[in-house]
């Protein structure tokens, strides 16, 4: 087995992690069960619910189907890595207070979509926030109340 | 939009004009734990064999090579478990495929390693050969004459309860009032049509995860369920323990939609942990999410004759029924007399006779898919409806207005109603979408919907610790709508504190009283009133202990904002922490209570196979109006406005309700344009996945505006409010298919009306004109 493991180093949420992967481990996966993180979800391990999302590098990525080798170098960030500390993301407060938030399960990649987004395109127009936000499916809501928080967060930063 | 009035009922409705939920911030920090993010020391991997067939003869299932793998500890099948069948109504079931497979996600074996990839390995090795049988594979093949059983032992099930079975026929019901034949011979309009709609599933973007652990006899399930006890209840009957010996927790519940109802696959898991003396974990896969739970959307035929007065009254209906079962009834026996009930609708008819069969074939199980059979059924009669108002020469409105159900009406099994308000919504949605200036390409659709409320046994304890906060412990399950993050707030009213002061322990059948889990949006209805009681009985022990103090009478007492006091004058008081450090020195402050059974409303209809959902406990009603447009070339309809109208009584949570009703737009916008479960001639399902089973996305998803009609209802939830979070889900598809049917000349009659149906019917609509015009 070993041979088909590498030595890499994820630096996730701004800490670094050595850690021996196999070589075609999915990143979600190692997030999830070598460096310990599990807020990074998985729904469907084929790129099409969105709730394995992180950032690479500030892009967002479904992490399903990326592998954990080619992460080596980039800066990963997970939604651990949202808030400051103690402090919520205006996101993860805006979320929460806009109602946008049921099961949970979804939460996590549409925070870092939405993180993403309002970096590129910090005052996003409802259509730019339905298109940024179009690769991560949510059962729960209809959608309504997280584009209110999207939109309200935009005013706020 | 939520006055606060001064009606006592309404307090907590203005206490909760802001809602942060009280599970929130693990949601959205990562911090909180779903099954598939638990881990035990020594936990072993388990994987499911599927029949992989629909309908077969077992003749060799050797587990022998998969046993000797290096890491595989367990492998079973039905050889290794108590050889019963189970489930509620007809016990048609068992863990395991025994001889027989009846649809391609029976489970052959279970294996548990100590990697997924080699429990991957040992499902490999295992040499099974099936012959195939005749494949049932739809309603109408299962009612031929010739048909093959899916269940040639069916007479054999022990059953329960006023159950008619014939066949491929899992159950029948029937709702029949007046003379029929009379009446529809009397009518002046008499319009026939049929509806056919496709099966469709939950979906929950989590797929469902178990993690199981023995402890001596005792074990503990970490399961993703809706319903903690049918979870518990299904491992003890199949593994033959009793109840106290088997403790479900469900951490963080990644949705259901009535998906993760019922017992599924929990013993399971804990037979292969009994077996290995480990910690065992199950994750679904996608794929495995859409193959082999029992909770398929059930597919349907509706056959619909109605009859008008000449002015346009609804005189008579006669129907039939057909609703696709799958191979195992599992929760699905009352299906056939709800969807009589739906295809019957909120209407006044004097003359009903509505036949209704739940038909077994080789498919997956159907059962609970939110609002179970509403949403295609209300699809097919409110289609119909429109259909009635142009042969009465009414518009779609004013034909509703005439003949639907208000306040002390009869409704169709002959129920009289108290104080409803359909009337409202209909006029509520109707006006808020108006009459706008539409683009050729645009339309605007109208339907009402209903659904009942569900009362079941639930208990609630609590408890007010020495420092004044509070610990409720309830039998709630959260599976994401927030009515258990709302059983904090009732408790916070009913004691007087702060709800930042009340705690919840919940989703443990160990720790807290039996209920009926996030089913039949029963979470607040049931619990809700446990709860209250619950809390009532310490807020006495408060007066009393107030009363003392305060040197008054302990029915003077008022509690509220942390302090009691006395009536009229809030200036003598005592804080309820100060009271609560007394008792925690003697009387304790604690209460337990079961929620008191509301009254079921009787029936005056003939209910054949009556499976007690013809008696509506208050009834819930809604109008949606939706504005869509479409793309005649392509066949590619959008939906880019709704307007919804609610009536489910009182509404405690403002945000919450309306998270309910947009969400359950949503997956009716899914469910009338865009999911389908599709099925080849073998029985197996074509499209098991996310890419080729379209969910709605935020890009898909329109404007949707809530009102809602607040009715005190007695005898229904805490502080007169009724069940919530199905009903939005019943009427949407029908909308829209009324506005479909006036974007392209007559209705489609299929549901979901996907862009390809949508077209070949404008094709077909375009050759009939162009023949109309040759002649």
């Amino acid at each position: 087995m070993s041979t088909n493991e590498q030595a890499v180093t994820l630096e996730v949420n701004r800490v670094s992690y050595a850690v021996q992967v196999p070589m075609g481990s999915n990143l979600s996966g190692v997030l999830r069960n070598t460096v310990g993180l599990t807020g990074t979800k998985e729904g469907c391990d084929d790129c099409e619910c969105g709730a394995c999302m992180v950032l690479l590098d500030g892009q967002p990525v479904n992490s399903c189907s990326y592998l954990a080798v080619q992460a080596q170098g980039r800066q990963i960030t997970t939604v651990e890595g949202l808030a400051d500390g103690d402090e919520l993301h205006a996101l993860q407060r805006n979320i929460l207070e806009a109602g946008g938030v049921q099961c949970g399960f979804c939460t996590p990649g549409m925070l870092m979509s939405a993180r993403a987004l309002l970096d590129r395109t910090p005052n996003p127009t409802d259509d730019e926030i339905r298109i940024g936000l179009s690769g991560n499916l949510c059962r729960c809501t209809g959608y309504a109340k997280i584009i209110e928080a999207v939109r309200e967060t935009a005013v706020q930063l | 939009m939520f006055p606060c009035t001064a009606d006592a009922t309404a307090t907590l409705a203005c206490t909760m004009k802001t809602f942060v939920r009280a599970d929130g911030p693990d949601k959205v920090t990562g911090s909180g734990r779903y099954v598939a993010d638990l881990t035990l020391t020594g936990m072993l991997h388990a994987k499911f064999l599927y029949a992989g067939v629909a309908h077969g003869q077992i003749d060799r299932l050797d587990v022998e090579a998969a046993r000797a793998i290096p890491g595989v500890l367990a492998v079973m099948t039905t050889d290794d478990v108590p050889d019963h069948r189970y489930s509620p109504v007809i016990p048609d079931r068992t863990l395991f495929a025994k001889n027989i497979v009846r649809f391609e996600g029976e489970i052959l074996a279970a294996v548990a390693a100590t990697t997924p990839e080699i429990a991957a390995q040992a499902l490999a090795a295992i040499d099974v050969a099936i012959t195939e049988l005749p494949v049932v594979n739809d309603i109408e093949a299962a009612l031929a004459d010739d048909a093959p059983l899916v269940h040639e032992d069916w007479e054999s099930y022990d059953v329960t309860g006023d159950t008619i079975r014939d066949r491929n026929v899992a159950t029948f019901s029937a709702i029949e009032k007046g003379d029929i034949d009379a009446a529809l011979a009397g009518a002046a309009h008499v319009v026939t049509s049929r509806y056919v709609a496709d099966a469709s599933h939950a979906t929950p973007i989590e797929p469902r995860g178990i993690v199981a652990q023995w402890e001596g006899d005792k074990v503990t399930i970490w399961t993703s369920t809706q319903v903690p006890y049918d979870a518990r209840d299904g491992v003890c009957e199949t593994l033959g323990l009793p109840a106290n010996r088997v403790r479900i927790i469900v951490p963080h519940l990644g949705g259901g939609f009535g998906g993760k109802c019922g017992f599924h696959f929990e013993a399971h898991i804990a037979a292969l942990a009994r077996a290995t003396k480990r910690p065992v974990k199950l994750v679904f896969s996608r794929e495995e999410e859409f193959l082999a739970p029992d909770r398929r959307r059930e597919g349907m035929i509706v056959d619909i004759t109605t009859g008008l007065s000449a002015d346009g009254d609804i005189v008579a209906r006669k129907a039939w029924v057909g609703i696709d079962n799958g191979a195992y009834v599992a929760d699905a026996a009352f299906f056939p007399q709800l969807a009589a009930m739906h295809v019957g609708g909120p209407y006044k008819i004097p003359a009903v006779k509505i036949d209704a069969q739940l038909i077994y074939t080789n498919r997956q199980p159907s059962g609970s898919v939110r609002a179970p059979t509403a949403p295609q059924a209300c699809w097919a009669v409110e289609t119909h409806t429109d259909e009635l108002a142009a042969a009465a020469g009414l518009d779609p409105v004013e034909f509703r207005r005439r003949n639907l159900v208000r306040t002390g009406d009869e409704g169709i099994a002959g129920q009289i109603y108290d104080e409803i308000g359909l009337d409202q919504c209909l006029d509520l949605a109707v006006s808020a979408m108006g009459s706008p200036d539409l683009p050729s390409d645009e339309a605007i659709g109208v339907a009402i919907g209903w659904w009942p409320s569900f009362a079941g046994p639930a208990g609630a304890y609590a408890k007010m610790h020495g420092d004044g906060t509070v610990q409720v412990i309830t039998g709630a399950q959260e599976c994401g709508t927030g009515a258990v993050m709302t059983l904090r707030d009732i408790a916070a009213d009913e004691l007087g504190v702060g709800v930042e002061d009340v705690q919840l322990v919940y989703q443990d059948t160990g720790a807290a009283p039996v209920g009926p889990g996030a089913t039949g949006s029963q979470t607040l209805l049931n619990h809700g009133r446990a709860v209250e009681s619950a809390t009532q009985q310490i807020a006495e022990q408060l007066r009393e202990l107030a009363a003392n103090e305060l040197e008054a009478a302990a029915s003077d007492i008022v509690l509220g904002d942390g302090v009691a006091s006395v009536a009229g004058t809030p200036a003598v008081s005592v804080p309820i922490a100060d009271l609560a450090a007394t008792a925690a020195g003697g009387d304790l402050l604690l209460g337990s209570a079961s929620a008191p059974m509301p009254e079921w409303p009787s029936v005056s209809a003939r209910c054949v196979g009556d499976q007690e959902m013809a008696s509506w406990l208050a009834p819930q009603f809604s109008c949606h109006v939706v504005r869509v447009q479409l793309d005649a070339d392509t066949g590619v309809a959008r939906v880019l406005d709704v307007q919804a109208a609610h009536d489910s009584g009182t509404i405690l949570n403002p945000i919450g309700a309306t998270g309910q009703i947009e969400g359950g737009v949503m997956m009716g916008i899914g469910q009338a344009l865009s999911e389908i479960t599709q099925y080849d001639e073998a029985g197996k399902q074509r499209n098991p996945g996310l890419l080729e089973y379209k969910l709605q996305t935020i890009a898909d998803a329109p404007t949707i505006s809530t009102q809602f009609v607040e009715i005190f209802t007695p005898n229904a939830g805490p502080r007169g409010s009724k069940g919530l979070a199905e009903a939005p889900n019943v009427a949407t598809a029908a909308a829209i298919s009324n506005a479909l049917a006036k974007l392209t000349g007559g209705p489609i009659r299929q549901l979901p009306m996907t862009p390809e149906r949508v077209w070949e019917h404008l094709d077909a609509r375009r050759g009939s004109d162009a023949t109309e015009v040759s002649t």
